[in-house]
């Protein structure tokens, strides 16, 4: 995958809503949410505290709380409400394509936590 | 003296050291506490997704606790990684997951592994596989009855059997539902004394004109000494003057409107092995889990269980309630009498039982069998 660039992800059918997915084709991976209320986001799936899969944690409207401390990011922008965390995560644009859900990823550089390198190494 | 040499009036004890040698306790937490099916706590002790209660059963501590769906699950209170106890409290709400406060894996309700740091770069990590450890559940009376066995023994052939064993069947107990009751009081007694000395003590009835004054005035067939468990589907009758089963003979609360003709103005009692005895008379039932913490130590949670109509109108249980909290009390000073005096030389052999106790001879059967002797 060549950045920036578009991720064609999934057909939104296989994404029920209230849950999320890692896509670790693109790097850093990302996760996208179909939420409660129908709404598709992306957002860099790594939080910035620590390497945690922001997939995992828990979808709560437009917010997904980190699995391991807490920290909770807006889905619409990223940004993190409260600490550990300090910074937000990148968001990318996610829409729906003839039923097929569709990232274009941000061109900002991403903000991955202290240990987590990009690329093979990383990975 | 030997079991030989006695006459024919008596039988043995167990000796002394059944009650005091912790290996033999050890033997017991993981023959018979970590084998059996063990009841662990009322389900309403964990109302809502992620409520939980810790308990120690056997030499293990559980969690039990319920889904996102409201289902019952219990696992063992360690830590896949390193060990921590995922629970430190005795009871409490996690809200979504169980995170251990060491290096925050993350578990689920169902006990799957979620999250961990650095979980997504080690994708050989199987999630189930490295969750927190299930136990076996099952829900009966309302409670949560647990087995750590790898294949539990039948239920019915074991929980169920006792209630056969003493009630003849058990729709006798199936007509208290006491599945649907509420709790209206709970009372938690730390013993100084081994478990055995308390299953002992509540299978017979020879001290209960000395120790028991308030449960001999209610029930004066005690005074003989032969308790309701000696026989099976046997109710000791409330005495002539009598009005209902509480501290002063004063009329008790609501009675259970299912019950059968036959079950009015009486009282019934089944000790289910290993750690459970539940009484029955007409307007409550009272059901006693033993925990057994040490050789010398158990610690005994008794919930008096009411109509539901009865507990939410608030209506005052004390007089029902003070009868059996005195029972315990009294039983439970007799047993820490008793303890320390497993250990000495008189008692290296045991003691003996007098005819109205010879039942408990086959408790002790049961329980060499149930370590392997």
């Amino acid at each position: 995958m060549t950045q920036p660039g578009t991720v064609r992800v999934c057909p939104l059918a296989d994404l029920p809503r209230g849950e999320a997915l890692r896509v670790d084709e693109v790097d850093p991976p990302i996760a996208v949410f179909h939420t409660d209320d129908g709404e598709v986001f992306a957002i860099d799936d790594t939080c910035t505290h620590q390497d945690a899969s922001l997939s995992e944690g828990w979808l709560e409207g437009c917010a997904v709380e980190c699995p391991l401390h807490a920290s909770t990011f807006d889905l619409r922008t990223g940004e993190v409400d409260a600490p550990p965390a300090k910074v937000g995560v990148r968001a990318h644009r996610a829409e729906v394509v003839d039923g097929e859900i569709v990232v274009t990823l941000s061109t900002e550089p991403p903000r991955l936590p202290p240990g987590v390198l990009r690329g093979p190494v990383g990975r | 003296m030997t079991s030989t040499q006695l006459p024919e009036s008596l039988i043995a004890t167990l000796p002394g050291r059944y009650y005091t040698d912790p290996g033999l306790f050890a033997l017991e937490q993981a023959t018979i506490f970590e084998r059996m099916w063990f009841c662990a706590a009322r389900g309403s002790d964990v109302p809502r997704p992620g409520s939980f209660r810790t308990v120690q059963v056997g030499a293990e501590s559980v969690i039990v606790s319920r889904n996102r769906r409201g289902e019952i699950r219990a696992f063992l209170n360690v830590c896949r990684h390193r060990g921590a106890r995922i629970c430190s409290d005795g009871e409490g709400s996690v809200g979504r997951a169980f995170q251990c406060m060491y290096h925050a894996w993350t578990y689920d309700l169902d006990g799957k592994l979620v999250a961990a740091p650095n979980l997504t770069r080690m994708p050989d990590i199987d999630r189930t596989e490295y969750g927190l450890r299930a136990v076996h559940v099952r829900e009966w009376l309302g409670y949560v009855w647990v087995s750590l066995a790898d294949e539990p023994p039948s239920f019915e052939d074991t929980v169920l059997q006792e209630v056969v064993n003493r009630l003849g069947e058990v729709a006798n107990l199936d007509h208290y539902e006491v599945d649907t009751l509420s709790v209206g009081r709970r009372i938690v007694y730390d013993v100084r004394a081994n478990w055995k000395l308390i299953v002992e003590n509540f299978m017979e009835c020879y001290h209960c004109a000395t120790i028991h004054p308030e449960l001999t005035e209610v029930l004066p067939e005690f005074a003989d000494g032969y308790a309701a468990q000696y026989y099976v589907n046997h109710g000791a009758a409330f005495g002539a003057d009598v009005e209902g089963f509480t501290v002063d003979g004063s009329a008790g609360l609501d009675p259970i409107p299912t019950l059968a003709d036959d079950q009015d103005r009486k009282y019934y009692a089944i000790t289910i092995k290993p750690q459970v005895f539940v009484n029955m008379v007409p307007d409550h039932v009272i059901v006693h889990r033993m925990y057994p913490m040490a050789v010398d130590r158990t610690v005994v949670e008794c919930d008096w269980l009411y109509l539901p109509s009865v507990v939410e109108s608030g209506k005052d249980v004390s007089k029902s309630v003070e009868l059996f909290h005195r029972v315990n009390q009294q039983d439970f000073e007799a047993c820490e009498r008793c303890q320390p005096a497993m250990s000495s030389r008189l008692y290296r052999d045991g003691g003996v039982l007098v005819p109205s106790e010879h039942h408990i001879g086959a408790f002790h059967e049961w329980l060499r069998a149930a370590i392997g002797e």
